[in-house]
């Protein structure tokens, strides 16, 4: 009878051991059942065309925006209205679960999704795993519909990769009220005298002390799309160089002075430590932050608020030169798909067709890659006001002459992650030189897979 | 089967019902009950594997297999991402780990996150259980109180408590009204992890609080009269009747709770991610970031099967130490 008892106990601990195995690699599992669907079925190569006429389909979309919310309902809406052959199923994910949720897809190699949001920077890491469709020859005839950056963000080399649906810019908001209240002057919307970021802290130290919340606020913090413009306005690189952009290059003088920075406006209590890019907007909506760095999507929320806003150019270090973010998504398409030909005319309405589908029909003020998208995106209701109108102006200047790309390297998404964190790491209080030098190696270890 | 084998088989059957035939009944009857304990035999071999079978199919293909497919994906290498195709390498990816001073780091830590969360969960699970069969006021109602976090879903506990452990959360306005100094808790990486254990050790002590209660209940009342009769003290009546025993809900409970905290993962990955400074980089929650997160599929499963083998050790080490014949003198029954 004891010992019954003990194989019980025995085989309940074998078995839960076996769960862990069993669980954790049931994607390697479900990896060798689909290739040898793969080997037998889609043929990934095959020719294909965007058609004249609609094919009757179903496509899966794997996106960002949410349907309400995000407003991309009207979006749908709008195709199903022009190609009422083709019904795109949508699924929405947030930003932090979207790179797993690529992965998961179309490495199951079931063709689903049929399209997906790709962030630009991430497509040479994307296009290396095999996760997207050379689109050069269907959409060579179209490239000229998009500005050249954007372009280029999407491509690999001389392949096109994606269609960009979209570009963006960085913009400093304030909050008159609170500036006028600590009597700081208004930042400046005249190039020559932009604000520096050494005067955004001393203003934001005046405004603290008078009894604002949140001095200064980044919009993506901890986040590399916003936070590379502060080295890389220092002279910094990117993040990395040599061969492929594959050796780590973040503990120069550039990234541990600005990254000091970075780490001082937490210490010293003029940005709020917890909060997550999620809940900024509203901290600024709310009265909270006298400055706000963030996208022009931020500008619908800002217009339909009570808040007494303005809008400046993005600051820079006295010692350095102004830089932007930018680069936004693309759509790249699952190399499994059954439905190449319905997912590229999807593709193209989204991106090209009456200047972008996706940037005329959405109403946020997501910035077009298209060209003619620039025309009706800038008559938009968001830009009419006097800040709007401020807000198109600076939008126009930073993206042609501060804009700086993310790094390129097929390496980008584990470079992401532990750069992300080793910027959340300082916002948390540890020297930035450790922390750099912690994610330098880290990079080291990650990138030894691609050497 | 060939007939060479059924002979065979049949011959050991022969054997074993001669034997007891020849000790319980009169030779003459042997030839008969052969035949009818040998078809007796084989009828309940075939219904045993009937019964077993779906079982059987079930751990197979849910468990051994994809442990063997663990095993194979960890001998071979391959471009991060699902798509292309790894090649064998024998031990490659376990070099590379090994190769890797973070990794050693991320083994260290997660053993020494086991040694104190596990025997801390089940000391304070013991103790309760020994309140709360008690004869104390409202027990059904304290103990009640304690299993509630094991209801609540871990994500929901983890999102409370990370939101009651900010900066500006409800815990460090307490520790400011008592007149201390509020504490960063997850925010630093000297105390991320161990806010970590509180929050797995509040969530984890009600459920193993249960299989120790009923353990102590089923405990015959007649070994402490005995002891008290031999005028033995709580600690010794501890010591030398409860706890030995408890030790099969104890064993069950230990292997449980190691087991659970070695794959402990929400919290790390909802809170802290990992950080600050790795501080909460575990084991496991470092195989699914290589393997989901920077689509290295075949070092992920080099991780797992690591993470499998520490765990296997600790468990065999835990049956070892608490192995029935150290059990005293009359404790067996």
């Amino acid at each position: 009878m004891k010992s019954t008892k003990r194989s019980a106990v025995a085989i309940f601990a074998a078995a839960a051991i076996f769960a862990t195995v069993g669980c954790t690699t049931a994607s390697d599992v479900a990896d060798s059942s689909a290739s040898s669907a793969a080997g037998s079925g889609a043929d990934t190569t095959a020719a294909w065309s965007i058609p004249d006429t609609d094919p009757v389909a179903t496509i899966t979309l794997l996106g960002l925006p949410d349907l309400v919310d995000g407003n991309m309902q009207p979006v749908l809406d709008a195709f199903a209205e022009a190609h009422p052959n083709i019904t795109v199923v949508y699924q929405n994910v947030p930003f932090d679960a979207l790179n797993a949720a690529i992965d998961a897809g179309v490495s199951a190699k079931n063709g689903t999704p049929d399209v997906y949001w790709a962030d630009m920077p991430r497509i040479a890491a994307l296009t290396a795993r095999g996760y997207t469709t050379d689109l050069t020859e269907q959409f060579a005839p179209y490239s000229d519909a998009w500005d050249d950056a954007s372009y280029k963000g999407a491509s690999v080399g001389d392949t096109l990769q994606g269609v960009p649906i979209a570009n963006s810019s960085q913009l400093l908001y304030y909050n008159k009220d609170l500036l006028d209240s600590a009597g700081v002057d208004y930042p400046s919307n005249d190039p020559n005298s932009r604000i520096t970021w050494e005067d955004i802290k001393q203003n934001s130290k005046n405004l603290v002390a008078d009894g604002t919340k949140n001095g200064i606020v980044f919009g993506q913090v901890d986040r590399y799309y916003q936070l590379q413009a502060l080295p890389v306005s220092l002279g910094g690189s990117p993040g990395a160089t040599g061969e492929g952009n594959l050796t780590p290059d973040i503990t120069g003088d550039p990234w541990v002075t600005s990254m000091d920075f970075y780490g001082s406006l937490f210490a010293e209590g003029l940005s709020p430590r917890g909060i997550t890019p999620e809940q900024n907007d509203q901290e600024f909506l709310d009265g909270n932050t006298a400055y706000y760095v963030q996208g022009p999507w931020f500008l619908p929320a800002l217009n339909s608020s009570d808040i007494n806003w303005g809008v400046a150019l993005h600051p820079y270090f006295a010692d350095g030169v102004p830089v932007t973010a930018t680069g936004s998504w693309a759509l790249a398409m699952n190399p499994f798909s059954q439905n190449k030909e319905a997912t590229a005319i999807f593709m193209k309405w989204m991106s090209v067709d009456e200047g972008a589908g996706y940037i005329k029909y959405r109403p946020d003020a997501e910035l077009p890659a298209n060209k003619a998208g620039k025309d009706f995106y800038y008559a938009k209701d968001v830009f009419k006001s006097d800040e709007g109108d401020k807000a198109a102006k600076i939008i126009g200047f930073e993206t042609g002459n501060t804009a700086v790309n993310r790094l390129s390297t097929v390496g980008y998404v584990e470079f992401e992650g532990i750069v992300n964190r080793a910027f959340a790491d300082i916002r948390n209080g540890i020297d930035a030189r450790t922390a750099l030098e912690a994610a330098s190696t880290e990079l080291e270890a990650a990138w030894q897979t691609y050497k | 089967m060939t007939p060479k084998k059924r002979y065979k088989f049949a011959r050991v059957k022969l054997t074993r019902a001669g034997v007891r035939n020849g000790l319980d009944g009169p030779a003459v009857a042997r030839p008969r009950a052969l035949f009818k304990s040998f078809s007796r035999e084989r009828h309940d071999l075939i219904w045993a594997t009937v019964f077993l079978l779906p079982a059987m199919v079930a751990i197979l293909s849910t468990r051994v297999w994809p442990a063997v497919g663990a095993i194979s994906s960890s001998l071979h290498t391959g471009f991060p991402g699902g798509v292309r195709e790894p090649v064998f390498s024998w031990f490659d990816n376990y070099l590379r780990l090994f190769e890797n001073p973070a990794f050693i780091e991320v083994i260290v830590r997660t053993i020494a996150f086991n040694l104190v969360i596990n025997p801390l969960q089940i000391a304070i699970a013991l103790v309760i259980s020994l309140v709360m069969t008690r004869t104390i006021p409202f027990r059904g109602l304290w103990r009640t109180l304690v299993f509630i976090p094991a209801t609540v879903p871990i994500v929901g506990s983890t999102i409370a408590w990370g939101i009651g452990l900010r900066w500006d959360g409800p815990v460090n306005a307490i520790i400011s009204a008592l007149g201390g100094t509020p504490q960063p808790f997850f925010t630093s990486a000297d105390q991320a992890l161990a806010s970590i254990i509180l929050v797995a050790t509040w969530i984890g002590v009600g459920y193993w609080m249960l299989f120790l209660i009923a353990g102590i209940e089923a405990i015959p009342r007649e070994y402490y009269e005995a002891a008290k009769i031999d005028r033995a003290g709580p600690i010794r009546t501890f010591f030398s009747i409860t706890v030995p025993q408890l030790k099969r809900p104890l064993l069950f409970v230990l292997v449980a709770c190691t087991v659970a905290n070695f794959v402990l993962f929400v919290p790390i990955q909802l809170i802290t991610n990992g950080g600050p400074q790795s501080s909460t980089a575990l084991l496991m929650f470092d195989a699914y970031r290589t393997t989901f997160g920077y689509g290295s599929r075949n070092l992920g499963a080099a991780e797992v099967v690591i993470l499998a083998s520490i765990m296997l050790t600790f468990v065999a080490l835990q049956f070892f130490l608490l192995r029935e014949d150290r059990e005293p003198k009359g404790g067996s029954k």
